[in-house]
């Protein structure tokens, strides 16, 4: 018998975690699809469930200085509305599923299903975002890079929960801003290709760039060694683009689906990155 | 009656009932006692059933196999071929087997879960190709096809003889679910006397009804059919339907309980029928200016495993194969083959989108050989009223093709957008346009022959309320609203004042199913008359009965054998224009414009056509560009469900501008002719034509997705 909990602590959710095996679910669009069944039959839940929505510190929504601190529960509509949320990821939340699923579906819930094509993803891996993971030996903070190990893997432990996302504010810029989502429709669609770019100019040469690409591989694409071939420039020559796509090629490694083919999907993925090196980033 | 419109909308009859959402589908139907029934399916596309373990049910669980079957195990279309539940051999992945049935679902998943079946397999024909090429063991006679024709209309070897050029060039086209909101289902019940009453989601409450008196083995008034609200059809509920009631009759006659069957959306998406993939191949002499000599047509349609109307779908195709254009010298052969996948049915158009889409992008290309004019060449060649059919019948109706295409040009600026976009290709934006015809009703002599429509018209005495006895449903398209609006109409009473109530086939007569655009042309005609006839005995103070009988026009000319005369009452005629804009980067396209102009004669409610217009050009459109449905190495589709079969959101594509050309045809009611099928066909052409301006590609085939896109534009590099 599959039971269900409601804690309404942090304290009480982790004792949980501690005690059992038990799924913690937030808003559960990716869970309540995952395991449901036909008309009439409930879900098939292989164990218990911990709903999350009641977990007081995991409703904290909030600027500090310069972190944001978007606590796990927070819905995909409430960042759309939030006034700090940063513009790359907000552009994603306005193409990501429908009102529903938005309404209900969370970020956490977002980056704990570690899909390829996770339409948050991108964006938080071009954005630097930490998860804050909370179990029984306390605190830690990851990069959602090092978070997400494969499709659908993450390194949450056993006893841990994701209590919330760290995104840096102002994020060190706003300035250069791309996000591009493929999909088949314009609404309720999943990810063939999508890539979020940002970065920073100072004094005319480019300070920051940040390029993450989903859909092409187990995990989402971001190179940061080749970001900062591209770093104090003020100009890319041929060469050095050559380079840097030559690099970019070697981790876009996409596969057939029924959502589309590999071949699309690279060269659409090759087509953004190149789109993104030549116009978005203004050279001089 | 001078300035009076009956095309002026009214209110929907039925908008409150179904938007507070009272209104009761089949799945919302509660019947005490009832079970339900989960449906056990092959898991191999072709074999011979060696064993069927089923486990031991518990109490108040049974299974239901073809040897439950009282009379024929066969559904009954036009061959005696699919039955109702596989006996000895399965010939497509997910064709239902067994049933099994009980009170708790949860606990009928876990059973069906753990029936064992082993078949001996056999090689699987999975494409039109196989099912040709006499490699494989044939599934319906000894050539593999369930239909073949061939026809011909003037000297198409002396058109050939004379040519100064030929052109031949191959269209194909895949799938399309028809995606209604509403999955099928049925409940049966039975009734203490032997009779069995079944209620379900449908469109043609007789042909079900014939199938169980003939699968049951009983008499006609053992069998009584009750249409339930239906949320779509699009000809997805004409055919299956019949299967569905079979399987909820035998089970409830077996359990002397109600039992519901209803599908599942995977199941419904995987399993039921769907529109036929097409290869077109068309062939076409012409002179040196460019005039078309004579052409020859060859297509083929993918029938599935089973014969079901494939045949009557082929007809469509063959006999529309020209579109709006004057061919006269014609030869078309054309075959529905058998294949082992998911039998395929009808859907809205009904084998005419497909060889609308080839023909149209066929004229496209010998104008642009002979650097024409796409539109100009076009209209040099189309039909005129005098003119003959593809079949040698008479286009006897004015055709106002050539106002309509003004109206278009003028509200889409067709051509000065064509124009620029043609001079500047770094534009990526295109325009296309597109003609077509929609014969309306039946094909051939079906209506005078085969269905030989009913209605009744009744008012009681001392009543000044009308009923209407008719078996046409509404499953959305607001045949509710028209039907009471044309009795209305002619008695000069309210529409409230007139009943019609769903269609139950105890008490209505058979006025044939609801399909092939036929519902307002044809039995609204029928309508109309008995109205008429009931106003002349107005007075009369007593209950009143109009019986009215269909009557071909007399000047309908037919013979099926050959193939030759008047496929069609009368046509309904349309133009789309679709412009569109392409990412470069991605290959994505927006649909950035969409206009049209439709002839359906006279509308009986200008909103309820403007439903049907915006309706079937949205679906058209997904059809064209994002309706992809492909099956995998067992036959089985991947796609299940709307995740990942993807119809279009009311985002998708820019609103739709429509404009109506009013004209009258004498048949129908007060000049009204077909729309529901016309309003998907010119989609796909025009969205095709205007992806091939704004990318310089040439398109053969049908949905036009970005990954081909992307491909076809890498290739002329």
């Amino acid at each position: 018998m599959v039971e269900s909990f409601f804690p309404d602590n942090l304290e009480k959710a982790l004792e949980l975690r501690q005690k059992k095996e038990i799924r913690p679910i937030a808003g559960g669009t990716d869970l309540m699809v995952r395991w449901r069944r036909p008309a009439g039959i409930l879900p098939a839940f292989s164990g218990d469930m911990l709903f999350t929505k009641n977990i007081a510190e995991m409703n904290i929504l909030q600027k500090k200085d310069t972190c944001l601190y978007i606590g796990a529960n927070t819905t995909l509509a409430q960042l759309i509305e939030w006034k700090w949320t940063p513009r790359l990821l907000r552009l994603a939340l306005l193409e990501m599923a429908a009102p529903a699923v938005r309404n209900v579906g969370t970020i956490a819930g977002n980056i704990c299903n570690a899909s390829p094509a996770g339409d948050t993803l991108p964006p938080l891996y071009a954005l630097d975002a930490v998860v804050c993971l909370q179990g029984a030996a306390g605190i830690r903070e990851l990069p959602v890079s090092s978070f997400i190990t494969g499709p659908g893997r993450t390194v949450l432990k056993r006893d841990e929960l994701l209590i919330g996302i760290k995104l840096f504010f102002p994020a060190p810029d706003n300035d250069m801003v791309f996000y591009k989502k493929v999909a088949v429709r314009r609404a309720a669609a999943i990810a063939k290709v999508s890539l979020a770019m940002r970065g920073s100019k100072k004094n005319g040469y480019v300070k920051t760039i940040a390029v993450a690409i989903g859909a092409v591989g187990p995990t989402v694409v971001r190179l940061p060694e080749i970001e900062r071939l591209a770093e104090g420039k003020t100009v890319l020559n041929a060469e050095l683009l050559k380079t840097i796509y030559g690099e970019y090629d070697k981790f876009i490694q996409p596969i057939d689906d029924v959502r589309s083919t590999a071949d699309y999907r690279r060269q659409t993925a090759r087509n953004l990155l190149h789109h993104v090196y030549d116009n978005c980033i203004k050279w001089n | 009656m001078s300035d009076f419109d009956i095309g002026k909308p009214v209110r929907k009859v039925d908008n409150d009932i179904k938007l507070s959402g009272q209104a009761k589908y089949i799945a919302d139907f509660h019947i005490d006692g009832m079970l339900y029934a989960r449906t056990v399916r092959a898991d191999c596309p072709r074999g011979i059933i060696k064993r069927i373990d089923i486990p031991v049910l518990p109490e108040g669980y049974f299974s239901v196999t073809a040897d439950d079957i009282p009379g024929k195990n066969i559904i009954k279309f036009l061959a005696d071929d699919w039955p109702f539940l596989a006996k000895d051999r399965v010939n497509y992945f997910g064709e239902a087997i067994l049933l099994i049935v009980g009170p708790d679902r949860a606990k009928l998943l876990e059973l069906a879960g753990r029936v064992y079946i082993e078949y001996e397999m056999i090689p699987a024909i999975l494409t039109i190709k196989d099912a040709l090429s006499n490699n494989f063991t044939p599934i319906f006679g000894s050539d593999n096809k369930f239909a073949s024709y061939n026809y011909e209309k003037g000297d198409v070897d002396r058109g050939f003889s004379a040519a100064f050029k030929v052109v031949r060039e191959k269209y194909s086209t895949g799938y399309q679910k028809q995606a209604y909101l509403e999955n099928q289902g049925m409940i049966a019940v039975p009734e203490n006397d032997g009779k069995i009453s079944v209620y379900g989601s449908m469109q043609c409450p007789y042909y079900v009804k014939n199938a169980l008196v003939q699968a049951l083995a009983v008499g006609e008034e053992k069998v009584r059919i009750v249409q339930a609200f239906t949320g779509g059809g699009f000809g997805g509920k004409e055919d299956y339907p019949s299967l569905l009631a079979g399987h909820a009759a035998f089970a409830a006659l077996k359990t002397r309980r109600p039992v519901a069957v209803l599908y599942e959306r995977e199941e419904d998406t995987a399993y039921t029928p769907r529109r036929h993939p097409a290869e077109v191949t068309l062939e076409t002499a012409l002179d040196r200016e460019g005039r078309i000599l004579g052409m020859k047509a060859d297509i083929k349609l993918n029938g599935g495993a089973y014969a079901g109307i494939s045949e009557v779908v082929l007809q469509r195709s063959i006999y529309n194969i020209c579109g709006v254009y004057n061919i006269e010298n014609l030869r078309v052969t054309g075959a529905a083959v058998a294949t082992n996948t998911v039998p395929n049915g009808a859907f809205r158009g009904f084998g005419a989108p497909q060889v609308i889409f080839a023909i149209e992008m066929h004229m496209e290309s010998l104008a642009k050989i002979f650097s024409y004019d796409v539109l100009d060449y076009k209209k040099r060649h189309m039909a005129k009223q005098g003119d003959r059919t593809a079949t040698n019948g008479l286009f006897y109706d004015e055709i106002k093709l050539p106002e309509m295409i003004e109206k278009a040009q003028e509200v889409s600026f067709y051509t000065s957008k064509r124009a620029a976009y043609q001079a500047d290709p770094e534009l990526h934006k295109g325009i296309g346009i597109s003609l077509f015809l929609h014969g309306c009703g039946f094909t051939g002599s079906g209506e005078r022959d085969i269905i030989k429509a009913q209605l009744k018209l009744r008012r009681k005495k001392d009543s000044k309320r009308v009923e209407i006895f008719a078996a046409n449903v509404d499953m959305g398209q607001g045949l509710q609203t028209t039907f009471r609006k044309i009795a209305a109409s002619v008695l000069d009473i309210s529409v409230a004042d007139v009943i019609f109530a769903y269609p139950d086939t105890d008490r209505v007569p058979d006025s044939g199913p609801t399909v092939a655009s036929r519902s307002i042309m044809i039995v609204g005609r029928l309508l109309q008359k008995a109205a008429e006839r009931l106003k002349k005995r107005w007075q009369e103070n007593n209950d009143i009965e109009i019986i009215q009988d269909y009557e071909a026009p007399e000047r309908i000319k037919w013979k099926g054998g050959e193939s030759s005369g008047d496929a069609y009452p009368a046509y309904s005629w349309g133009v789309n224009v679709v412009e569109v804009e392409i990412d470069p980067l991605t290959c994505e396209t927006s649909v950035t414009g969409a206009w049209s102009v439709f002839d359906i004669g006279q509308p009986i409610d200008e909103m309820i056509v403007e439903g049907q217009i915006q309706g079937g050009m949205f679906q058209g459109l997904g059809y064209a560009a994002m309706e992809v449905m492909a099956n995998d190495e067992n036959g089985r589709s991947r796609q299940n469900n709307l995740t990942n079969y993807t119809i279009p959101t009311a985002m998708d594509f820019a609103p739709i501008e429509n404009h109506l050309m009013k004209t009258y045809y004498e048949d129908g009611p007060f000049g009204a002719k077909g729309a529901g099928e016309l309003t998907l066909l010119g989609a796909a052409p025009a969205y095709a034509s205007a992806v091939a301006q704004a990318m310089n590609i040439h398109i053969a085939k049908l949905p036009v997705t970005p990954e081909y896109i992307m491909r076809e534009a890498s290739e002329n590099e």
